[in-house]
């Protein structure tokens, strides 16, 4: 099969580099620039930055950041955050993203998933899910940086996003990011049934072990990880080399 | 009898009308901290058991360069204050009262929140005391609040859970939104009140609370102790007391209270206080405070949790999230002041550094305004004083039960021109923050 | 060293243009036919829809430059949708014709196994590229080692006859072409300048043909 991607993810929120617990009480980590190219010099495999106050200004504010970013790393970049158009998404390719990644604007209006994989391709278009668990083994979107209720069922909208032209899901569990206690392995079992394009987990990695569980039970095809990474916890090569350890193809570099 | 709202003359409120009528003592023209984003509306703490309808309030204090107090004690606390001088007092004091066999030596109240959890846990298991906990509980629990109450005592405290009879707590709550538009009054009442009491009643000479209100913008004087202020919690005149804007007479004469059902809300009596030694101080003095720094530390050491929504009226998951009705007292805090839940967290915010005054001017316009829908008709049924239940103080009020028109009605009664303009039947704020 | 990335509007150019300007090249846009047949080294990247992109390469008027310049002799490499856009025809969105510098179709990559199992498309991750028919002598991959990951990321593949099969990749059972050679020509299904130093190595050694 097509090796496990490991993907550092950057939260920005205007010049820096931020993160969080459960997508609340943002910190600032540090200069975006200093991360990505340490985290490209480490192995990544592909980096995605996603912009936390996009929606509270109206647009992406990452044009200059992905630029930099790509003067200097040469693996895909994927950027997130406010995207809401056609025009939007191309600002941000042209920028040197290679990947976009949209969540309330497509929830808005789904049509923008088929707009967007239409002009550029669907391998282009991410569709980022914030999943919050609900009670019978169900979980709801959330949009706006894990801020707002939509009603909507994950797994439902996994199908439709699918449907209408979707090339990648990420799928970034509210209840575990941040909280370094393991991915939420019912989620991706749960969407891993109806999804036939590549499944990205993010939210909760805290040891090596639960790499290897969201990979293994999980079923996903890339995982996301920022809190460990960004505070040193575990380096990239140390979670390549454990997975190698256990089985799981990754690459390497 | 307690009449129903009847509407406001509109005239006041139109876009051009000058030199409008400013309730409450506020200042007359609005303006906003250049620092933060509270606005100068913002009142100081009262008093509350001598509260009522014609009380004026005193505001934040802004200098001549429109910074406000609080934002200056902010400054004092990054570049003034030597925190490793403080907290050694904080040692001496903790030694001073340390028990030797176990018994509780200080006492800690709080809602197990991410700063009660940090006081508490601090306490423990870095200053070696013994607390014990003491909770107030909310007027109707938030399902997470509930948990995170949970999660802080299985991190290791001893706890007293006081809640005060449902029937007297939903009365008092509805007379202090009638009369003073103050929702969280009887919370605050027995919030300010129960620790000294619990202290005195325990032996308990020491009692903690995490920040002083001082940083928010009371009287800078305030912060220069430690000590907080007796005036705050105690008082024995009960001829000048009042509870939700009504005297303590009328309330057992006229809405059927007993004297029993006013016990947890009137203040400690000042010689038993004194007689305890009891002493109040803030932990925040000691201990420079960061609440988004205590909603890190609870997680780590206790699994505190957001809230897994966020709260009308701000962009916040973490900050004062246990009572469902906190929604509705930003809402009237919003409505008497112009100051709604998102201007109060951005402000805190900014000063902590954890957002630029850029943003919070941005989440204020975005959130400020929302009307918490949410448990909005759980509260409305809470405030009704139905005959059922309510067989005496019902006949006091000529519309006992309450609803969405009934609350819109009343809150613009409490709408001062000064701050409110009503245009083509759409209330907007005169001066919003730019 | 100079080299000439044909511009026609669809694709991240940045990227392909900082890979060549980190490895030391003086990189061109080319908007026009005229910088495009005077170029002495060419690159024709692309991303998004087959038929999306050579409409455009049409509608600028490109089709007959890079024609020429690939009679010419000199190196071309058509990075990804470049890459399916030299050969004859792909079947992506409705039937559309290519450059035809390479003989040969693009199809969809197959969403079964020869084994029966399901796997998902896009291909979207890195695997490991190994030698076809024709010897990495001489060419771009000179210095690359057998099954060095790349990063790929596409749902449709070339499928030209074998002789013109430089490199491929095992996905999940399934073989895709990953690069083509067609004497000067060349092409990449992966992305070289996505594919950290081992993509950015393979660029240097297309400045060296």
């Amino acid at each position: 099969m097509a090796n496990i991607r490991l993907i550092p993810r950057l939260d920005i929120k205007g010049p820096n580099l931020i993160k969080g617990i459960h997508l609340e009480g943002l910190r600032v980590v540090g200069d975006p620039q200093v991360y990505a190219v340490n985290y490209y010099e480490s192995g990544a495999d592909e980096l995605l930055y996603m912009d936390i106050v996009a929606s509270l200004y109206g647009r992406n504010n990452l044009s200059d950041i992905v630029k930099s970013a790509a003067e200097n790393v040469f693996i895909p970049i994927t950027v997130g955050g406010g995207i809401r158009s056609v025009a939007d998404a191309d600002q941000l390719l042209r920028s040197g993203a290679d990947k976009v990644a949209i969540n309330t604007a497509a929830i808005n209006d789904p049509e923008l998933i088929s707009k967007l994989s239409q002009r550029f391709g669907s391998q282009c278009v991410v569709v980022s899910i914030e999943a919050k668990k609900q009670s019978g083994g169900k979980w709801e979107c959330y949009v706006d940086n894990g801020r707002e209720r939509t009603g909507i069922d994950v797994v439902n909208w996994v199908r439709e996003a699918i449907t209408l032209g979707a090339g990648e899901l990420l799928i970034t569990s509210v209840d575990k990011e941040g909280t370094r206690k393991g991915f939420d392995l019912e989620l991706y079992k749960a969407v891993k049934d109806v999804a036939t394009i590549p499944l990205i987990a993010c939210g909760g990695m805290g040891c090596l072990e639960d790499f290897d569980n969201v990979v293994k039970d999980g079923g996903v095809d890339a995982v996301s990880m920022a809190d460990v990474l960004h505070y040193n916890r575990l380096t990239l090569p140390q979670i390549r080399s454990a997975a190698l350890d256990s089985n799981i193809n990754v690459r390497q570099p | 009898m307690i009449k129903a709202p009847t509407s406001v003359d509109l005239r006041e409120f139109s876009e051009d009308v000058e030199n409008s009528e400013t309730k409450y003592g506020l200042p007359n023209e609005v303006k906003y901290c250049s620092s933060c984003v509270i606005s100068n509306q913002r009142p100081n703490s009262s008093v509350e058991f001598q509260h009522t309808s014609d009380s004026k309030k005193s505001t934040i204090n802004f200098d001549e360069n429109g910074v406000c107090d609080a934002c200056h004690q902010t400054r004092r606390k990054n570049t003034e204050i030597d925190w490793s001088d403080r907290e050694q007092e904080l040692k001496d004091l903790c030694d001073r009262f340390r028990s030797k066999n176990g018994e509780y030596d200080c006492l800690v109240p709080g809602s197990g929140g991410k700063d009660s959890f940090f006081a508490a846990h601090k306490l423990k298991y870095e200053y070696g005391m013994h607390p014990l906990t003491v909770t107030w509980a909310p007027h109707v629990y938030t399902d997470w609040g509930w948990k995170n109450f949970q999660s802080w005592l299985h991190a290791g405290f001893d706890n007293y859970l006081m809640t005060p009879n449902g029937k007297a707590h939903r009365l008092l709550t509805r007379l202090a939104v009638e009369n003073l538009f103050h929702p969280f009054q009887p919370f605050i009442l027995g919030q300010k009140n129960l620790a000294p009491k619990m202290a005195e009643m325990f032996k308990i000479p020491l009692v903690f609370y995490g920040e002083n209100e001082a940083e928010y913008g009371n009287p800078i004087g305030d912060n220069s102790t430690a000590i907080r202020d007796y005036k705050y919690f105690s008082g024995l005149d009960k001829s000048e007391m009042f509870l939700g804007g009504v005297s303590l007479l009328e309330l057992v004469e006229d809405f059927g209270l007993d004297e029993q059902d006013l016990i947890p809300y009137l203040p400690a009596d000042p010689q038993k206080l004194s007689d305890n030694n009891t002493e109040v101080h803030y932990l925040g003095y000691y201990l420079k405070w960061h609440p988004q720094s205590c909603y890190y530390y609870s997680v780590e050491h206790g699994g505190f949790e957001a809230s897994p929504e966020r709260t009308p009226g701000t962009y916040s998951k973490y900050n004062s999230i246990d009572d469902r009705i906190d929604d509705f007292h930003y809402h009237t805090t919003r409505t008497k002041f112009g100051i709604g839940r998102a201007t109060y967290d951005a402000a805190q915010e900014i000063r902590s550094g954890d957002i630029t005054r850029d943003e919070g001017v941005a989440l204020i316009r975005k959130f400020d305004h929302e009307f918490p829908e949410r448990f909005a008709e759980e509260i409305f049924t809470y405030l009704s004083m139905s005959p059922k239940e309510f067989p005496r103080a019902s006949e006091m009020f000529e519309e006992p039960m309450m609803n969405r028109e009934y609350y819109d009605k009343l809150a613009d009664t409490f709408r001062s021109p000064h701050l409110w303009q009503n245009v083509q039947g759409v209330w907007s704020i005169r001066h919003p923050i730019k | 060293m100079k080299i000439t990335v044909v511009d026609y509007g669809i694709g991240n150019l940045l990227s392909v243009v900082r890979g060549f300007q980190r490895i030391g090249c003086d990189v061109q846009l080319a908007a026009a036919g005229e910088e495009i047949v005077s170029a002495s080294r060419l690159i024709l990247p692309g991303v998004g829809a087959f038929g999306d992109g050579m409409e455009e390469i049409r509608r600028r008027n490109l089709e007959e430059p890079i024609r020429e310049y690939a009679e010419s002799g000199k190196p071309l490499l058509g990075i990804c949708l470049g890459m399916q856009m030299l050969l004859e025809r792909s079947f992506e969105f409705g039937s559309h014709n290519g450059l035809g510098l390479i003989p040969g179709s693009v199809i969809e990559i197959p969403k079964q196994t020869p084994a029966g199992n399901t796997h998902k498309t896009p291909h979207i991750g890195w695997s490991g590229i190994n030698k076809d028919e024709v010897s990495w002598e001489d060419t771009f991959l000179q210095t690359t080692s057998p099954n060095s990951p790349v990063y790929f990321v596409h749902s449709y593949m070339a499928a030209p006859p074998i002789e013109y099969r430089l490199a491929s990749c095992d996905y999940n059972g399934v073989s895709i072409c990953a690069a083509v050679k067609n004497g000067n020509i060349y092409g990449t299904q992966f992305h070289p300048e996505k594919s950290g130093p081992i993509g950015l190595e393979m660029l240097e050694q297309f400045l060296t043909l």
